[in-house]
Parts: structure tokens; sequence; C-alpha cells
């Protein structure tokens, strides 16, 4: 409550400035006259810059402008402050790491013998940022809120001020990142009186983490958040930034420029030429997190068309293309060496189950290739590319325009391929042409991305991406929470999935992803590419605390959710 | 009183085809929203549970018929209502246009000016002075002319933005000082300033097609016989430049620059991409690149009526200042 | 998404403004219904200049066909000159490079490294190659896009301007219907709707949306010949209209025909390249508009690749710098004043100095 004796003297002049600002009908009249949270703008502290004369910190979370207020959880258009900086979830967990996840607002958790049944244990004496006590109700009524409620949560309840049980219709110990790790939550106070969720904008945001959002900050280019004065760890100074500004940016290139001209301080963004941005004095630090693939509609039995249905073909393309040099040129040598078996090499090495899998091909090996397309039945026809029954192997590998990386492996690999007798046409569509091909199974080959895992076990992967289960028809769009685009169904797979699922015990679990990655790594409906690099670019003259190669304490780029939070909480001010 | 019935008419009717191909082109651009948004989501990062039910909630509503569906939207537009903006759900479309169109119509719209202004004067002074050293220029403005748009605006950006740090390179206002722009000196400056590179795009590749216009008519007026009687009859050069020959010969030009100043309001697709910029152009984006169809609906719809209604209003005149034009339409 | 500006309503306007370049009446190319025989609506003759070239076309219709032939001015050259260089290096040099789609070579390499003529790209193609292959793409793109464009506007700009009545009130609508609906979105839908872009199909997406500009200026072009003596007499005589079209309508819209032509192709070349930023480029073709896309999305100017991103954009320009000279040199030839004029004003001043010149000597003479 230091704050609220400025706050007063500022008023008269924030009535004065705000009442300007809706003036501005004319040029420049960006201003959100009719938002809600500029109504009252008046009443509270507003001007820019003066709350505090500490340097605010820029960031630049990808949002695109026009930015729209909103910092409803729930809602898919959040915006980035909202996640982490001023919602916490109860654990932030490290996916940089393989080490135990952070306390937010739990304090500890156990899951009972059969995964049925979840008790965590949160902090007292915690505050939501208008003053109300934050308790174990609050984390109960989240888990159970009609909106956010998971199907396999049968109830949930507070059975004192710090205890939370949640129960479950099946064992749920892989959903434990989910649980812990993503579900915001939410004051109860607040929540119950909101009549229509999905509509909800929540532009005056009632959380517990570091933050709070400045009144009447939101523009169409940028909103500002500042430090809650009821965060937990206030006494404690935190969070020592006492300021950050979200900024709105239609491209990386724009982004790369105010980088380099000091203007933005934290960004996650893929830089070329990272030599450019840090010999500016700017911080940089590399994570390759996020396997890329060629997703191959892999499954005829679902309907899918195409040479690459034929297993021999994509072993050969898997063979055929050379990941040294689409490292090299597609992704400037930033991206990480992709193992076969989907475990994040380095931070998931104890789950793959034969060292023969540990990496994939890195250079080409059209002879392998070769061996493979004739040992199948092919054979080279006069134009240098192999044939089977009169027909060409002959694919489309599409990827979404503005994609550099992913359109210039396309690139690679069309030349490559063409190297070892498969002929590949690479070529960009737009996003929602790729979204729907990639949803609806109607493509041959597509550069894509495989969303890596948030704890260090690739489980996830196998159930949302090889299950059979997690799959659908060619023509039906997949069910929510899954990702098989590529039509794979395996019965071995499906049934090594489930039973992992049902247990908690590590070496069980190994036996049953044995089987998985010796499936996977043969059938290659995804063909594994490259670890995608993730760069962040940060400001370390002005700020410290930022996370380093030597201690990764979270994933560093600005866009992380949860994470974001944290490194917030974290940094310092250099003066 | 024939013509001008016939004349709305032709209005209506063309309106309400544009209107209703507003509606079905946007529904034929292929993608499912709600895989794109989540398709979106996901490269962020993950996508939680709730938020992925939320998305269907929102997306998934649209099982009507499509007739329906068209009915529907015509009598929202009647009623003004232009819907709720997917991408950016739960924004009224007309929110985010309102927000977004003082911004294009001063940048775009003063840039229009600017070049029309230009080009009206540099090509009367060039006709003016036609058969001298000042034919030269107009190869030039040929040039600029063919100069693929954001090719300039990239370089515009890279070298006088960049490398010379004369102009800011993004946004309509400075957002580390202002949270929003204000009614002081320094702010409409702060807003000048960030002006000045995508109005130079804007300007440099529009001025030539209104200097070559101008110049020829310039030179076509000054052999009129009404010209040669002014000067023959002793006035001033400057008189007769002024007050005969650039006022009739900058006319024909005065109906090209109300169309264009219509399409004004589509705002500039690249340059407020370059430069991120907040006007109408950016929402056109976003609404493409998310299959969001209300606002796409919204923006053309803008768009149509801007440019019919200056076609409307031009039909008039002509039909007021010329008799003919009435009997023969 | 991106920069659009080019495919879409911009273009459109680039039309109406060239409208007004080739000194066709700009009135009536925006403004649908005003009669072809406006001259002197502001009544002083003003319009009247903007239909110049008409009356004596109508006059002396076929002797007037001798002064079709372009005369030879600087603009005309160096138009010529630019445009026919560029249209042998896209024929001939791609036969002599190395494949353009090549990415054997190392990346970035530096003008003359590595005998690249150009250095690479990013991902190793060799710049020299891309850019005469993709003059070839462009070019093609450019022509195919002129003559759809040309087709659709001649249907809907000369039979309706010809035939008036219903069939007039009918295309007119289609074209002002196409006028007002945004370009950019259909462009999209259209290229969206084939899985895989061939130049060919962008080539027709463009056309469709390409002529409507030129359809309204031949209209009204081909309205006021309508009601020309010759015409009237060939009607009255018995001939089709097809044919009164063709024999007697056409060739005295000849100039502005090719004008437009030329201006679909500049159009269509710059379209292109808008759609590729888009990345809605044709994905079996290099164009110099692939170039310039995959040349600003791999950051060439950050990476100080100028030989990347500069080469293709100046090439477009230069490209459409040279077909506007020389359909500065049509103008001329629908206009002959813009030709005369200049001519007859220059040889007054260089008289009126010699008279300066002259009066001086003799006064001094005189002293």
């Amino acid at each position: 409550m230091i704050r609220s004796t400025r706050r007063r003297s500022v008023v008269a002049a924030v009535a004065l400035a705000s009442s300007v600002s809706l003036l501005l009908a004319g040029c420049g009249g960006g201003s959100k006259a009719t938002d809600a949270s500029t109504s009252k703008a008046a009443s509270t502290d507003k001007p820019t810059g003066v709350a505090n004369s500490t340097r605010v910190l820029n960031v630049w979370a990808g949002s695109m402008t026009p930015i729209v207020a909103n910092f409803n959880p729930f809602s898919p258009n959040v915006l980035h402050a909202a996640m982490g900086p001023i919602y916490e979830p109860l654990f932030a967990f490290n996916k940089a790491g393989s080490g135990d996840p952070t306390p937010l607002l739990g304090e500890s958790y156990q899951f009972s013998d059969d995964g049925k049944q979840l008790t965590v244990k949160v902090k007292s004496g915690v505050k939501w940022s208008d003053g109300t006590p934050f308790t174990a109700k609050d984390v109960a009524y989240t888990y159970t809120y009609a909106f956010s409620k998971p199907s396999y949560i049968i109830s949930a309840e507070a059975t004192d001020d710090t205890t939370v049980v949640v129960k479950f219709d099946s064992p749920q110990f892989t959903n434990e990142f989910s649980l812990l790790g993503t579900t915001f939550i939410i004051p109860e106070h607040i929540w119950k009186d909101v009549k229509d969720p999905a509509k909800f904008t929540n532009t005056d945001p009632v959380g517990t983490g570091p933050y709070i959002l400045k009144k009447g900050s939101v523009s169409s280019q940028a909103y500002t958040v500042v430090a809650n004065p009821n965060y937990r760890d206030a006494p404690q100074g935190k969070p020592a930034v006492k300021t950050v500004r979200y900024v709105g940016l239609d491209g990386n290139q724009n982004a790369e420029d105010l980088v380099k001209q000091g203007k933005i301080d934290w960004t996650g963004m893929f830089v070329p030429d990272v030599d450019a941005v840090t010999s500016l004095g700017i911080g940089y630090i590399n994570t390759p997190q996020d396997p890329t693939t060629i997703y191959t509609c892999s499954n005829a039995d679902e309907g899918c068309t195409g040479a690459q249905t034929d297993k021999a073909v994509r072993q050969a393309l898997n063979v055929a293309i050379d990941r040294k040099q689409i490292n090299g040129k597609a992704f400037k040598g930033l991206g990480g060496t992709i193992s076969p078996t989907f475990a994040l090499l380095g931070r998931d090495d104890k789950w793959i189950t034969n060292d023969d899998w540990k990496e994939s091909p890195q250079s080409a090996d059209a002879a392998a290739a070769a061996k493979i397309l004739e040992g199948a039945g092919y054979t080279k026809g006069s134009d240098g590319f192999y044939a089977k029954d009169g027909k060409t192997v002959s694919l489309t590998l599409k990827s979404p325009a503005g994609w550099t990386d992913y359109n210039q492996a396309a690139e690679l690999i069309a030349s490559e391929a063409k190297a070892a007798g498969i002929k590949i046409t690479a070529s960009t569509i737009s996003e929602q042409e790729y979204f729907d091909a990639r949803g609806s199974g109607k493509y041959e080959l597509l550069m894509g991305g495989v969303v890596g895992t948030s704890v260090a076990d690739p489980f996830q992967i196998y159930k949302d991406w090889f299950a059979g289960f997690s799959t659908t028809k060619v023509g039906t769009p997949l069910k929510a929470s899954t990702w098989n685009f590529s039509r794979y169904s395996n019965a071995d797979v499906d049934a090594a999935v489930k039973a992992a699922a049902s247990t908690n015990d590590e070496a069980k679990r190994k036996e049953q992803y044995a089987i998985i990655q010796k499936n996977i790594v043969d059938d290659l409906p995804y063909i594994p590419v490259i670890i995608n690099a993730t760069q962040t670019f940060f400001n370390k003259k002005d700020f410290a605390g930022w996370p380093t190669e030597d201690d990764l304490y979270q994933f560093p780029p600005s866009w992380g959710s949860v994470s974001s939070g944290v490194i917030l909480a974290n940094l310092v001010p250099l003066s | 009183m024939k013509y001008y019935g016939r004349r709305v008419a032709f209005y209506a009717i063309t309106l309400w085809a544009a209107v209703s191909l507003n509606f079905f082109i946007p529904r034929m651009l292929p993608g499912d929203p709600a895989q794109i948004l989540i398709g979106k989501l996901a490269r962020n990062g993950d996508v939680t549970p709730a938020v992925e039910q939320n998305v269907k909630l929102i997306l998934g509503g649209s099982d009507e018929p499509l007739w329906n569906q068209y009915w529907a939207y015509l009598n929202n537009i009647v009623h003004g209502d232009l819907g709720i903006s997917v991408s950016k759900y739960p924004e009224p479309v007309w929110d985010l246009i309102k927000d977004a169109l003082p911004w294009t119509l001063c940048l775009v719209g003063a840039a229009t000016i600017i070049a029309f202004a230009i080009g009206i004067v540099g090509g009367a002074w060039i006709g003016w002075k036609r058969g001298s050293a000042w034919d030269h220029v107009i190869p030039f403005t040929a040039l600029l002319q063919s100069v693929p748009y954001f090719w300039l605006a990239i370089l515009l950006v890279y070298f006088l933005g960049m490398k010379l740090g004369l102009a800011p390179i993004s946004w309509g206002w400075d957002v580390q000082t202002y949270d929003h722009p204000e009614w002081s000196w320094a702010s409409i400056v702060d807003v000048f300033q960030h002006a000045v590179l995508p109005a130079l795009t804007i300007v440099l590749s529009a001025v030539g097609g209104w200097l070559v216009g101008m110049r020829n008519m310039m030179v076509s007026t000054l052999a009129e016989d009404y010209i040669v009687t002014a000067e023959a009859k002793g006035l001033r050069p400057r008189r007769v430049l002024w007050v005969y020959a650039v006022r009739n010969a900058a006319l024909p030009s005065f109906a090209g620059f109300a169309v264009a100043l219509a399409f004004v309001v589509s705002g500039s697709l690249v340059m407020e991409q370059v430069f991120s910029y907040p006007g109408i152009g950016k929402l056109m984006i976003t609404a493409v690149s998310n299959a969001d169809y209300a606002l796409m609906q919204g923006v053309f719809l803008l768009t149509t009526v801007a440019v019919l209604v200056v076609n409307f209003l031009m039909d008039l005149i002509y039909g007021y200042i010329d008799p003919r034009t009435r009997h023969h339409g | 998404m991106a920069e659009h500006e080019t495919t879409g309503e911009d273009v459109r306007e680039a039309h109406l403004v060239t409208a007004a370049a080739t000194t066709v009446d700009a009135a009536d190319v925006v403004v649908d219904g005003l009669p072809p025989d406006l001259p002197d609506a502001v009544g002083d003759g003003s319009l009247a200049a903007a239909v110049t070239g008409e009356p004596a076309t109508a006059e002396r219709p076929r002797s007037r066909r001798r002064d079709l032939m372009p005369s030879w001015s600087p603009k005309l050259v160096v138009g010529l000159v630019i445009t026919t260089v560029i249209v042998l290096f896209a024929i001939i040099v791609p036969f002599f490079t190395l494949d353009p789609n090549s990415t054997d070579y190392d990346g970035l390499l530096k003008p003359g490294e590595q005998g690249h003529l150009l250095g690479t790209s990013a991902i190793g193609n060799d710049i020299w190659a891309q850019l005469a292959h993709g003059a070839r793409g462009s070019l093609l793109i450019g022509v195919t896009v002129g003559v759809i464009a040309l087709a659709l506007s001649v249907v809907f700009g000369i039979f309706a301007g010809y035939l008036g009545g219903w069939a007039d009130e009918t295309l007119s609508l289609i074209t002002n219907i196409m006028l007002v609906i945004p370009a950019l979105p259909l462009t999209i839908v259209l290229a969206a709707y084939s899985s895989s872009r061939s130049m060919w199909l962008v080539a027709g997406v463009l056309g469709l949306t390409a002529w409507t500009g030129s359809a309204i200026v031949l209209r009204t072009q081909a309205r006021s010949l309508r009601a020309r003596d010759y015409v009237l007499a060939a009607r009255v005589a018995g001939e089709k209209s097809g044919r009164v079209i063709a024999v007697e309508i056409l060739p005295n819209l000849l100039p502005l025909v090719a004008a437009q032509f030329l201006f679909g192709v500049i159009f269509a070349i710059l379209g292109e390249a808008g759609l590729s930023y888009l990345g809605l480029g044709p994905t079996d073709a290099v164009t110099w508009g692939t170039m310039l896309y995959q040349a600003q999305q791999g950051s060439a100017l950050t990476l100080g690749a100028w030989w990347w991103f500069v080469p293709p954009g100046l090439l477009i320009a230069l490209l459409g710098c040279g077909l506007s000279l020389v359909n500065f040199a049509i103008d001329e030839i629908i206009n002959p004043k813009l030709r005369n004029v200049p001519k007859a004003t220059r040889r007054v001043r260089k008289a009126r100095k010699h008279e300066k010149h002259a009066a001086a000597t003799t006064e001094e003479a005189g002293a």
C-alpha cells in the first residue's frame, strides 16, 4: 500500500490525460474509448513511465497487431501476460530441464498408487491481487469449473484451506503436467459471477501472479503490466522489474530491427544471423525443443493416397535427406540433432531403449535409399526417378508460406530427394490451407512440427501423435487434444501406449516404450528431420537474472506460458 | 428523373451483388477456422484442453445451412451489425474497424493527397514547360511506378530507418512513451514521425501516375484554342497557366482522385504489414490469415460502400453539370 | 501474410490512374454511364481534350492508320531497348545457367565467389540462374495475363460499348461489380483452390482480376466510335456486329488496346510479385516474385545479401519502366498533341531565341 498516496496525487493528471485521450477521435484515435477498462482508467493510476522511474521492460511475445484486450486464460485469444505473469498454475514445469517442478501456488502433490487420486498442498497466506485471500477452495473451484474441467475429473474438494483432493475416473499419471502445470487457478469470488465465460474478456484480471494489468494501458499496439502489490513474494521485493510492456508486431524482421535498436528487451523468435544481434551486446540463448519432421499421410487404410503410403518410400526418404545440410542452410546451424524415438536428446536420454535409435542419419545416403526402393520392387526410370507398376514416385511437400525455415528445408529436401531418385515438389501454401490439409489428412507430405513435451518424457508424443486412437479417417478433422496427422495406426503401439499410461513405474514404462520406439523408427509416419531452434534474445545490459546455459531454470522465450511469469519475477534491473 | 432512377437501381444492384459476393467469397476460402486457430496456438507452446474446448465452442456454431446464414448476414448488415470477429473473439468487428480506420484514413489518405498534389503541380509544371529538359523527368516516374511496393518499403526501412536512423520503423506512435496517442504537441509530432516512412512508400509509388496524367492533360489543354486566344490577348503567362490551363487540365484527374480516396478506406496492406501500422489493411490480413469471415466481410463492406458512394456522387455531379448525360445514359 | 498491395486494390487504383495517363477521359473511366460524346461538358473544352485524337479519327479514319505507326522518340527507343534486352535475357540466358533449383552450392556466397556471378541464396541457389529463369517465368505470366485481360476487356468493354442497351447494362454491371470486389481475397480464394499452383493457374487468376480498368476505358471509346458516321454506315449497310467491331472499331482502338495490354503485363508482373510475397506465387517455376519472397523471408538484407534481394526487384522495376515508356510513345499516337505540342513549343522557343539573338546582333550592329 506504499503506492496509494502517490496514486492519489496522480489521479487529477490522469483524469485529464484520459479525457484528452478520449477526445482523440480523429487521427490516432486508436484508444479503446468504448472499452470498459478505459472508462475506469480515470479513477486509477495511469500515465506511462511516470508510475516508476525504473526502466520499463519491453517484451515481444509474438502478438500481432491489433492487440485486443483479453485476459481470460481459457480464451484462445488471451494475451500472453495473462499466462504466468497474471494467472499462475500450481507448479511451473521446466520444459528446458529434467528437474522437479517449481512450486508456484502449490507446495507439494501426491498421486495415489492407482493414479486415480491426486492430493495437492497449496501455499497459505497468498492473496489475490484484489486483496482477497487465496485458498484451496479456489483450486477446487478451478478444477471443477465447467469451462475448464477435463472430462476425466470426477470431483475436486478442498479438505481444508491448503489441501485439495482431486479424483479421476482412470489413472492420470500422464496428465500430471496438464493438471498441475497448465491449469491457471482462477478466483472463485470473481468467476462465479461470470455469465458467459466464452465471451468474457476479463479486462480487469484478478490473479496471484507477480503482475497486474495497468489500467487503460491496452492499445492496439501494446499493453502494460505493473508489479502486483499483493504478490506473495512482494515483501522480498519481487518482482524487481516494476513495469513490463508487451508490444504487438507484425513480423520477425520488424522485431529483429527493434531488438537491434534496443527497443525490445526480451523476445523469442527466429533470427538467421545471430552474430549481428549478439555483437550489439544483446543476450542470446538457444534451447532446441520441438521436433521438425516431414508429416506423411502414411495410412492407406484410413484413406491416405500417394506413394508415401508405402513404408519403403518413407524409409528411402529418411536416408536420402541430408540433415546436416538442412540444419546448416535452412536452420543456420541452430537446430539440434533429432532422435527417431522423439525423445529429446540430452534431456530424455534415459527413455531411448536402443542405442541404434539415438540419432537419425545425419548425411544423405542415396545408395541406401536406392537399395531400399529396389528391394521393394521399384525401378529407376529414364527420367532418373524410381517407379513401380508404371507409376513414378512423385510427391508434393508443402509448407506454410512465411515459415521460412520450413520453406527452405522443403526446398533442400526436394533437391536432395531428386539425387536419390525420388521426385518431390516443394510448394508453399497459405496457413489455412496448411492447417486444413493437416487436419483433414488430405496431403502427401507436409513439413511439420511435433510439439515437444514439457516434461522429460516423450510419452505425450507417443500418445497424441502416434496412437491409432488419436487419429481419424482422412476427411474427418482430428478430435480435441489429438495430433496424429499422419493417420498412423498400429495395434502394438496402441497397446503399449495404454499400458504405459497406467503405471508410474519407470522400468515398466520403458518396456512399453521399447515396443513403441521399435515400431515408429521402422514405420516412420513422421520422418524426423531436426530439433527446431528456439532462440531467445534478451537485454543483459539493463536486466539480470535471465536463464543461461548453466542455469536453465526455466524455458527462456518470452512467449513461454507460465515460464515467462517465473522469469519475469526473477529478473533484476541493473542501474 | 428517369436517369436518376436508373442510376439508383444500378447502384442498388451493384451493392447487393457485391455484398453477396462478400458473403460467399470468404466461405469459399479453404480451411476450418477452428483448426487454423488451434494450429496457430500450438505453434507457440501448449494448448490446454480448456482452450481447445473453447475454440470449438466459439467456432463450431455455424452448422446452419448456408442460406440461413446468408439471410442472417443481410439482416445484420441492414441493422448495422457487422458481427463478432473470430480471430479477436469476442471483439465486435465494428470496434476493430473503428479503431483502425482513423489511422488508415489519416496516413493513407494524407499520402494519397500528397501524391496527388505533387503529381498535379509537378505535372502542370512539366506540361507547361513542355519540350524542355523537364520532360526527362517522365521516364523516372515510370521507373518509380513499376517498383514493387513491398520491395521499396523494405529498402526504405533498411536504409532510412535502420542504417541512418532517420525515422521510426514500426507502429503508429511510440508505445514506449505513450500508452495512447495524446493531444499534446510532443505526441502529435511523434505520430507524424511514425508516419514518415509509410507515407513516403505510398507517395513514391503513387506520384508517377498522377504526374504523367496531369502532364499529358496539360500538354493537350495548352493546345486548345481558348488558351491560344488567351495568350494572344496578352494575358500574363502565370494567369494563363493557373487560371486557364491547370484548372481545366486537372479536372479529369479529380475523378480518378475521388476513387483513389474511396479506396483509401481499404488501407494499404503492404505498408501496414511492413511497418506494423495499426490500420485497416492489417485487419484484412488478420482476417484472411485466420479465416475470420465476419472481419473480412466488415472490411469488404467498408470498401465496397465507399467506392460505390463515391461513384454515385460523381454520377450525380456529372449528371448535373452535363445535362446530356441524363438523356444518353 | 503480407504485402498484397500489388495484387489487390491498389493495382486497380493504378489502372484508374493510368487511365488518366493514357489521356482517356478519367471521368469516364471512373463514372460509369457518361455519354461517349460528352466533350465540352465543362463548357470550355477541357474534357474534349481528354478524348483528343478521336475527332480526327472520326473524320479520316482510314488515312489515319498510317499515323498509327510509332514515331521514333527517345522514350520509345529507350523503352524498347530495355524491354528487348530483358526479353532476350529471359529467352537466351536460361540455356546457359546452372540449375536454378539446385542447392548443391554453399549458402550466401558473395557475387563472384566460387564462380557464381551473382552469388548464392541462403540455401545455395545460384542467383544468376534464378534471375534468368525468373525472367522467363515472370514474362510468361505477364504476357499470359495481358492476353487474358485483353480478351476479357474487349468483350466487356468494346462489345458492351458498341452493342449498347441491355447487353451493355449487363456487361457494365459485371464490370462494376468486379471493380468494387476486393481483388486480393478473390485472388487468394482462386489461388487456394488448386492444390499445386502452377504458373498458368497464377496467370489465370491474375488475368481474371486484371481486366476491369481496361474494359471501362475501352467501353467509353467504343461508345464514342459507335456514333461515328462510318460505323453507322456499316451498320445501316447490314454488317454483322462482330464484323463491324473487328473491321471498323478495333483497328481504330488498336493503340489504346496495345496500351492496355502493356499495362496488363506490368500489372501481372507486379501482381505476381505481390502474390508470391504472400507465399501464393507459382510453385512449379522460378519467378522474380518467388525470388523476392524467398529473399525477404530469408532476411536477405539483414544478412547483407543485397545480391539476393536487390536484383529481382530492380529488374521488375526496369521492365515495368521499359514497358511504360513504350506506352508513353503509344499515348503520343493516341493523342498526337502530346508529340506535336512539345515539338512545336521547342521550335517556337528556339525561334524566339534566334529572334532575340538576331535582335541583339542587329542592335549591336546598330550600336
